[in-house]
């Protein structure tokens, strides 16, 4: 374990170097980040500014919903960025071998081979929006409210992670996932709002099948007092589940490994 | 105890078969039409400590397949492979501290990175001591002339340095067993030749094995006392290259540059006639049967010859033949 924090800091100071060479690169990634959020926040706006609430819902309940699952999004978007491309710039090219004949983990080498700085415009946003909305909501920040929210993040981000890696590890079978992964992916939008929005099979869904709503709707549900936020307490069990059963789906892939020709 | 142990070592690989044009996507789409393809069948070898072996054979022989395999890439779907004890695919990680690969199509280094920061990256994947790590380097940076690119990105170097960082990078752990997939594809002359130097001097001090994969039979030549062909997946030649060369050395050719155009020739017997112009003549002989002198007697004393030269039989000849006229590989004994 300390091994593999050291040779990730390793991999994370070269990344780094990179992208001092890419210097513009570095900075549209992060601004474009914050300027794609800030698109979205402006259209929620628009959309709420009509009306003081939606099914009980204020517009700054919301902000906090949307705010933990942008952080949540940061934890996928700064560590398993590479997931997202592993077919096309990795086991297509034949570049996933290298991985395969080095003595580290290959799942481990592929995420920290790209470490993307990009999410730092997630936590910016993320971070502004939570404390906003808690400040406004006069919700306590104290030790024990910071250290609910680190937890619910860090299991939202692990959620992430897992929906990523198994749609990802689909490449060992049809070469470029890009297309399963956007799919799965994109369903995070719904958890954007509160679960209470939609028909009762779309909240099952992001709870029990693609479980979004535990980054988000859970989590703030349980910060707003209302009585279905134990279910928050489940999140990092969930997160855990996911993570196995994505894992298992990734070894499953890569004895599937067909690398390509010569 | 051997080195590398492979034992009937199969490889299927499972396709779709595709109709052509769109309907023939769309068919394949919905009602897959599995094919097998089999691209390594039941093979057996062991290698020793310290060997370097050729492994060659015609483009899509299964070559490539079972290096992949070999170093733990492709799962095989029959057989076992043992490299110095371990299972590659199931000690994955300890098998890849044992060996290294090169892989002459494609990089195994940064793109991005300066050579000197993807070797750092390298040394520390697999925890080369740094004292060792500096001796090493500075040992590298000398035999393989690295001082001017160590600065350099590999995306901006050309193709010879490339390879020569390639090699660098697989052998800064020391590995014990070396896999080389195609290392000269490519090259000019000069850096293949200080590329098999390299390879011949490590095997030589640190008694590598060696397992080499090549289009190029100056590799051959120049590093292999053993060589296993393999055709269409299955081996057809495991032994010493000397026992090829003499099997099909046993030939010889003429060549005769006359004065006068040349009318007709009379051969003595277990002489061959290959190749016949106006002022040359090419004659093949089997030298266990009539000697050089011999043949040149019987053809001067026919032709007014002004030079004649003896050719000996390159190794380039005999694979040719060999790929050709898959039975003649039971006539060299084929071991296994």
């Amino acid at each position: 374990m300390l091994r593999y924090t050291k040779l990730y800091w390793y991999f994370v100071i070269q990344r780094f170097k990179i992208l001092m060479e890419y210097r513009l690169n570095f900075f549209i990634g992060s601004i474009s980040t914050v300027l794609f959020q800030g698109a979205s926040l402006v259209a929620l706006w628009a959309v709420l500014r009509q009306v003081p609430s939606i099914q009980g819902w204020t517009f700054e309940q919301i902000l906090l919903i949307y705010g933990l699952l942008t952080l949540s999004k940061g934890i996928n978007h700064l560590f398993a960025d590479n997931l997202w491309v592993v077919g096309r710039d990795y086991i297509r090219p034949g570049q996933f071998d290298r991985f395969l004949v080095r003595p580290i983990n290959p799942l481990f080498h592929l995420l920290a081979d790209r470490i993307c700085h990009d999410a730092i415009g997630d936590f910016i946003v993320g971070l502004s929006l939570v404390s906003y909305a808690m400040v406004q909501l006069q919700l306590p920040i104290n030790l024990t409210s910071i250290g609910f929210i680190i937890l619910m993040v860090i299991s939202g981000g692990v959620i992430f992670i897992a929906l990523n890696l198994i749609t990802a590890a689909t490449s060992f079978w049809i070469m470029d996932s890009i297309a399963v992964t956007n799919v799965v992916f994109h369903t995070n939008e719904f958890a954007q709002y509160p679960l209470t929005f939609y028909h009762r099979s779309i909240g099952m869904v992001l709870t029990w099948l693609i479980p979004y709503g535990f980054a988000s709707y859970y989590p703030a549900s349980y910060l707003l007092g209302h009585e279905i936020g134990w279910m928050a307490w489940l999140a990092p069990v969930v997160a855990l589940v996911c993570i196995t059963i994505a894992y298992k789906g990734w070894l499953l892939g890569l004895r599937n490994y067909g690398s390509t020709g010569s | 105890m051997p080195i590398i142990d492979v034992r009937n070592l199969g490889k299927t690989y499972r396709t779709i078969e595709k109709e052509g044009g769109v309907k023939g996507a769309v068919k394949a789409l919905f009602r897959p039409q599995y094919r097998e393809k089999v691209a390594v069948h039941d093979l057996n070898f062991q290698i020793d400590a310290g060997e370097i072996v050729g492994y060659i054979g015609v483009n899509g022989a299964g070559k490539s397949t079972t290096i992949k395999m070999l170093t733990g890439i492709l799962y095989p779907t029959t057989g076992s492979i043992s490299v110095l004890g371990h299972d590659p695919q199931r000690e994955r990680v300890a098998n890849a501290r044992n060996i290294g690969v090169v892989f002459g199509q494609r990089s195994q280094l940064w793109w991005d990175l300066a050579l000197i920061e993807s070797l750092n990256l390298v040394a520390n994947i697999y925890e080369v001591e740094p004292s060792r790590y500096k001796q090493l380097l500075s040992h590298f940076a000398e035999v393989l002339e690295l001082d001017e690119i160590l600065k350099t990105p590999i995306r901006s170097m050309s193709l010879g340095q490339k390879m020569r960082a390639e090699l660098a990078a697989t052998f800064i752990h020391e590995p014990k067993v070396v896999y080389l997939d195609e290392p000269t594809i490519g090259l000019d002359v000069m850096v293949k030749q200080r590329i098999r130097e390299f390879i011949k001097d490590y095997n030589q001090t640190h008694n590598t094995t060696v397992m080499l994969t090549t289009h190029d039979l100056g590799d051959i030549e120049q590093l292999c006392s053993r060589v296993i062909i393999i055709d269409a997946g299955s081996k057809v030649y495991d032994g010493p290259l000397n026992a090829i060369k003499q099997q099909f050395g046993k030939f010889r050719t003429i060549t005769f540059e006359t004065n006068q155009p040349i009318v007709s020739v009379n051969l003595p017997p277990a002489c061959e006639q290959l190749n016949l112009s106006e002022f040359s003549l090419e004659v093949r002989f089997d030298r266990s049967q009539i000697s050089a002198s011999q043949v040149a007697n019987a053809v001067m004393q026919q032709l007014d010859v002004a030079d004649f030269t003896l050719n000996e039989p390159d190794l380039e000849s005999i694979i040719k033949h060999l790929y050709q006229n898959p039975t003649a590989y039971n006539e060299v004994g084929a071991r296994g």
